[in-house]
């Protein structure tokens, strides 16, 4: 029982951040540290499918950016949500562009939330708790 | 007149001496344009050098900072703590391991607080806001705001309104009066967000245009800062003759859905200036007034092409359901290809009132204008 | 007495053309820095999330590019900006360059109302996604209309937004371009308007003219991405072309952009936009004509027609550029295709001067007519052809012992030293601009081709253009197909 849960909660808080600039990477990964949360990042689209890929989409959740080399946050969030998982992997999305146009591209597409830059962490703390915790 | 020449230089010299204007013109030529080529070789040498050297010392520094910027602003954040953020005594012992008595290394620093301001904000934010002060970073930049050179300035007028720092009025009101543009607009987005009295003052005072490039960063500054009083709108939608701000506050009532601003908005439907007229019309759709349609309709034929648009694309908006036969006519009837669209997108907005028309138009409209209908209710169709 | 007239004209022309050189060397010089103090305080990223950001269409035409389309038009949906669409133009692909597209982006037809007020080749049908991932692409199939022209008419018919972007499919575009291209056109007062004269006795209002200055189009350097490393359309280092023939056209681009175009758009005279990339205002275009399918200049065409309309309806207009490099192209790697392109040019050159020929020297054109037209004519379309003339004279004094030839090897060096300083400058004021290029070994080998250029590079140059002019004289039907037509054609 003990060793089951513990397995369970490893694979259950695994993150990954998909974002090209360079801070948010260091604010993101100090904030989600472990034991609770083991954070991998990428800083691109292409990046980003080849660890999806590798890695059989065993994501707990995920936090990208939109606009990024390769492919944008919407292109990864549209293939997160379709591909054939029992239940699709929370996505949020942290941009720096956030008019109206896109935040509604990005709910339409399926995000469980959108956070704008600049963040406030304990926020994002929050946001990613409540998403792990309807899982 | 005798020049001593070198004797190596002596057939040149003999040679020109003897030659006529051009050649000499040429000879002398020759010498400077081989000059000048040194030159530009050396200028591309030492732009590359201090860019190699620069980048060299930022990779040193940055990583380091980064550690100690995350670990002092993100690690010991509470919010519930009882220090307000901006009291904080921050551990800046670690921070003077850097060799911060540089110029470069301070200016490294703060370029990086601001990125990483640009990221955080919240009780972090705020923490980073000290930080720059408690590192006395802000000293170079008032010193850099008494340069004679205006880019200067307008770059710390950049750092003191994205840290949040407050000037004197004296100091940026002469400013927001120089002859260059580029200072006169960085001032005036100061004096917004960081004149303690009466941020909108300028509005009152600004003869010239605010640029659409200006009204972006205005607008981003006004909407963004927490703690600015909002006033109302129509004051200047009213009384400001320069009509680049009657313009931008158009923008902000409709951002800000200013309902008693709308007496002052409608004023404006008797303007001269179309392009007023039209952005008018504009605010009044996006703000729904109910009211309205009658008049707008009722002005619709004696204008000109952007505001017919503007009006039918109003009336979409404000969805009030007695004008969807104006809309009708105007669809089957209109000569122009944007009124046709314009009227077709508007119905279908409505398309909840106005089934039964949509209905009809769509059993009887010719291919042309079929053909817009179906263009306007496709949702893979955004514009 | 001819002959001492001909020996002044060309002496003249000479000092001129060598003061133009350096006075657009130093107008390009105040616009650089100028750029570079503007850049050092603005953040371009504040129109990601402004309601106020004015929406850009960006329009490629592709002609059998299967290979690498799927690529490019996920590089151009990955552009940094926030209200843009992005529409791919089939010109009548035989390959299976649509098949592609409607696969990878899950395209379905649509029903479009398609305006055409461009007259183009039939569109047999419109495509959109039916993934809100890629809602921004537009996918337009039409008949082939053997040329770039026609293909892009089509694109701005069903653009949706005020401003176009023009460029090729096979161009690599730096991410920030919309942002940097489109701040001109937000530094200019747009849409004001003035009243004139009395009460108007039937409405009873004052009648308003058009007052602002309006920036056309904008436009920004280009380079060769023939040495560049590229990853599915994303750049990951800048090197200069490896071979000489686009080592040369690099240095020629960098010539031409950064010194010739910052040079006149300080000077507002900007001649021409390329049309490898461009931003214009949509409306302006198609009152103006939109591109012309049977032009073999179609860019240098639009933008004299653009500022034509804009002097006819008396109307302040502007064109800028700036002097970052937003856009890679691949260059002609051997001199077979490079010959074509440039005799298509130097061809393309030729008819603009005709067609336009009502506009030189007429006062009502203002700087068109005065400056930037006559200058074409004399310093770019004539240059070619009194330098060829020019070394027919000088042989012909050769040979009847008639030259001083000490003084003939002072002027030929003094142009030819002349002419390296003012590439290198180039090279200087591009360095000033950004750090292109990784090591400093690549900057000085590029820079040193300038020693090489007067001998090897431009009697080619030369060449070809003659041969272009024949062409146009004889109305020589094209015998290029429709690849070259499409690649290879942006005229710097």
């Amino acid at each position: 029982m003990v060793l089951f849960t513990g397995l369970n909660s490893a694979t259950m808080n695994k993150i990954l951040l998909i974002e090209d600039d360079e801070i948010m990477p260091k604010v993101v990964a100090r904030i989600l540290q472990p034991p609770d949360y083991q954070l991998d990042h990428v800083s691109n689209g292409k990046e980003a499918f080849e660890k999806l890929e590798a890695t059989g989409y065993d994501y707990a959740l995920i936090i990208t950016d939109i606009m990024m080399p390769y492919a944008n946050g919407f292109e990864i969030l549209s293939k997160v949500k379709s591909h054939d998982r029992e239940k699709p992997i929370p996505v949020i999305i942290v941009s720096n562009a956030g008019n109206e146009d896109m935040i509604m591209e990005a709910f339409k597409l399926g995000a469980d939330d959108f956070l704008k830059k600049p963040i406030i962490p304990a926020e994002l703390i929050i946001r990613v708790k409540r998403l792990l915790m309807n899982k | 007149m005798y020049i001593q020449v070198p004797e190596f230089l002596e057939p040149a010299w003999n040679l020109f001496q003897g030659a006529p204007l051009a050649i000499q013109l040429a000879m002398i030529f020759i010498v400077i344009t081989t000059v000048i080529t040194l030159l530009a070789y050396v200028s591309i040498l030492r732009n590359r050098f201090r860019g190699y050297q620069r980048a060299k010392r930022l990779g040193k520094l940055l990583p380091l900072l980064d550690n100690l910027i995350v670990e002092e602003v993100l690690a010991n954040q509470d919010p519930l703590a009882q220090t307000q953020p901006d009291a904080v005594q921050l551990n800046l012992e670690s921070f003077y391991q850097l060799p911060l008595h540089k110029k470069w290394a301070r200016q490294a620093t703060t370029d990086r607080i601001i990125h990483f301001r640009r990221n955080v904000r919240g009780n972090p934010g705020r923490l980073l806001r000290t930080l720059y002060l408690q590192l006395e970073l802000d000293k170079d930049n008032v010193k850099q705001m008494k340069s004679s050179k205006w880019e200067r300035k307008v770059r710390a007028l950049t750092e003191f309104i994205e840290m949040d720092i407050p000037i004197a009025d004296v100091t940026i009101l002469p400013l927001t009066n120089s002859h260059n543009r580029e200072l006169r607009a960085a001032a005036r987005h100061a004096y917004i967000k960081l004149s303690k009295n009466e941020p909108f003052k300028f509005f009152d005072v600004v003869t010239d245009p605010l640029l659409m490039w200006d009204q972006v960063e205005l607008f981003r500054i006004i909407t963004t800062t927490e703690d600015i009083a909002i006033p109302n709108f129509a004051r200047w939608v009213t009384y400001s003759s320069n009509r680049s701000v009657v313009s931008f506050c158009l923008k902000l009532i409709v951002h800000y859905n200013q309902l008693p601003a709308v007496p002052a908005v409608k004023q404006l439907l008797d303007t001269k200036d179309h392009y007023l007229r039209a952005e008018a019309i504009n605010c009044l759709g996006k703000l729904r007034v109910p009211d309205i349609e009658d008049k707008l309709v009722y002005m619709y034929s004696s204008q000109p092409l952007q505001c017919q648009i503007e009006i039918l694309k109003a009336i979409g908006r404000i969805g009030g359901g007695q004008h969807i036969d104006f809309l009708k006519q105007e669809f089957l009837h209109s000569t122009n290809f944007d009124l046709r669209k314009s009227a077709a997108k508007s119905i279908v907005k409505n398309e909840s009132i106005a089934n039964k028309i949509l209905q009809e138009l769509l059993d009887t409209a010719d291919p042309g204008r079929l053909l817009i209908l179906k263009h306007c209710m496709n949702p893979l169709i955004k514009y | 007495m001819l002959r001492t007239f001909f020996e002044h004209g060309v002496f003249i022309y000479g000092c001129t053309l060598l003061f133009m050189y350096a006075l657009l060397a130093y107008m390009s010089y105040r616009g650089i820095i100028r750029f570079r103090k503007k850049s050092s305080f603005t953040n371009y990223d504040h129109l990601l999330d402004s309601p106020l950001t004015p929406g850009i269409s960006v329009i490629a035409p592709a002609f059998n590019e299967g290979v690498t389309i799927i690529m490019n038009v996920r590089s151009l949906l990955t552009l940094n900006y926030t209200r843009f669409e992005v529409i791919i133009v089939n010109d009548g692909s035989t390959d299976d360059t649509l098949e592609k597209l409607i696969n990878e982006f899950e395209l379905v037809p649509v029903d479009f109302a398609y305006n055409e007020r461009i007259v183009t080749k039939p569109v047999r049908q419109l495509y959109k996604s039916t993934n809100t991932a890629y809602d921004k692409l537009l996918v337009i199939d039409k008949i082939n209309g053997k040329s770039k022209a026609d293909a892009s008419n089509a694109g701005i018919n069903a653009a949706s937004f005020d401003y176009f972007l023009c460029t090729d499919v096979d161009c690599i575009i730096e991410k920030d371009t919309l942002l940097r291209m489109v701040k001109p056109f937000m530094d200019e007062e747009h849409k004001k308007t003035r009243e004139v004269g009395e009460p108007c006795p039937q409405c009873g209002f004052i009648h308003v003219v058009e007052d602002s200055r309006q920036v056309i189009a904008t436009g920004a350097t280009l380079r060769l991405a023939n040495s560049l490393d590229v990853d599915e359309g994303v750049i990951l280092r800048v090197r200069p072309p490896e071979k000489l023939l686009p080592r040369f056209q690099e240095m020629e681009y960098i010539r031409a952009y950064v010194l010739g175009k910052m040079g006149w758009s300080g000077l507002n005279s900007v001649p021409n936009v390329s049309g490898g990339l461009g931003l214009f205002d949509k409306e302006v275009a198609i009152k103006a004509g939109g591109y012309d399918h049977a032009s073999f200049a179609e860019d240098m065409d639009i933008v004299t027609r653009m500022c034509a309309y804009m002097l006819d309806n008396k109307m302040k207009y502007a064109i800028r550029y700036i002097p970052t490099t937003q856009c890679w192209t691949e260059g002609p790697p051997n001199m077979k295709i490079f010959s074509r392109q440039r005799t298509r040019w130097g061809r393309g050159l030729a008819e603009i001067i005709t067609i336009h020929r009502k506009l030189f020297f007429n006062p009502r054109y203002k700087k068109l007519g005065l400056v930037v037209l006559p200058y074409n004519l004399f310093f770019e379309f004539l240059a070619p052809v009194i330098e060829f003339i020019g070394i027919l004279y000088y042989i012909y004094l050769g040979l009847t012992g008639q030259v001083n030839w000490q003084y003939a090897l002072i002027l030929l060096l003094f142009v030819y030293l002349y002419s390296v300083m003012i590439t290198t400058l180039a090279i200087c004021w591009d360095q000033i601009t950004y750090g292109y290029y990784k090591t400093w070994r690549e900057v000085i080998g590029l820079a040193l081709m300038a020693f090489f250029e007067p001998l090897l590079y431009h009697p080619l140059i030369v060449f070809f253009a003659l041969r272009g002019y024949w062409y146009f004289l004889i109305g020589k039907k094209s015998a290029w197909g429709n690849m070259q037509r499409q690649g290879f054609g942006k005229r710097k």
